[in-house]
């Protein structure tokens, strides 16, 4: 087995993917370029979504995945890391 | 009547107005200003994620088949729901939620979460167990009582027979 295909690899592999998902879908709901977001970003304070806007993108994510994100996990997401580990958590789990 | 039995009768119906007063500003001044508090509470009943059937989403709300068909034939008007016949048996509409429906009901949901946090954040987790607890019991109780007028026909002599248990119960003490 080679070091890339070690687990950790592939789990990172997975973790990137959903990272480029996230980032092509917000991109695209909001009119963004892909050089304006980061891994660090504030989804609330930096994008400035209300939370019209941020329900509107889970609902989005929620469709994209066929998974289910409680409210109360959204509360807890401020950066593109923590919603990217949410959701990675999530299929992980399903 | 005494004193704290007067306050308590204010305050349960004060409660009860001002928050369907605050649903409906929130509705309002809010996204979905196109909707009345019956029919988001329609959507709620439906829920964001499956379909369901008309008589299930009809028991939820505790309204008959026939009124839920006005409330749903407006929401499908209005974008928020769609209707869609059961694959497996014809007969059987299903209802669901639109794109729209699903950020209308999750938008509400967290009108009454918000409320909920605001009116827990003053106290202790001691504080807030006891308060849970306190309107935990109001609920039930209030969940036997409704359960007595289920089925009954005369709803004047269940009046009659609640009030007189109560009579009851306070002699008793």
């Amino acid at each position: 087995m080679t070091d890339a295909d070690s687990p950790r690899e592939r789990m990172e592999d997975k973790k990137d993917q959903v990272y480029e998902d996230l980032l092509n879908m917000i991109t695209e709901e909001f009119g963004l370029s892909p050089t304006d977001v980061n891994p660090e970003l504030d989804i609330r304070e930096d994008l400035q979504f209300d939370s019209l806007q941020l329900y509107s993108f889970i609902i989005n994510v929620e469709e994209a995945y066929d998974i289910r994100i409680a409210d109360e996990l959204i509360d807890q997401v401020h950066t593109m890391n923590d919603l990217v580990d949410m959701v990675y958590d999530i299929i992980n789990k399903s | 009547m005494n004193d704290r039995e007067q306050n308590m009768a204010e305050t349960l119906v004060s409660i009860f107005e001002k928050v369907l007063v605050a649903e409906e500003k929130s509705l309002q001044k809010g996204y979905f200003s196109n909707l009345s508090l019956a029919e988001m509470h329609t959507l709620d009943a439906i829920g964001p994620y499956e379909s369901r059937t008309m008589t299930e989403t009809a028991q939820i709300l505790g309204i008959t088949v026939g009124t839920l068909t006005v409330s749903v034939d407006r929401l499908v008007k209005k974008g928020f729901v769609e209707r869609r016949r059961d694959e497996e048996d014809r007969r059987v509409v299903r209802i669901s939620l639109t794109r729209d429906g699903k950020l209308a009901a999750r938008m509400h949901g967290k009108f009454h979460k918000v409320l909920a946090k605001h009116i827990l954040e003053p106290y202790t987790e001691d504080e807030q167990e006891l308060l849970l607890g306190l309107v935990h019991e109001v609920d039930d109780y209030l969940n036997t009582q409704v359960a007595r007028y289920d089925n009954k026909d005369n709803i004047r002599q269940t009046a009659k027979d609640v009030a007189k248990d109560v009579r009851r119960r306070k002699n008793d003490d």
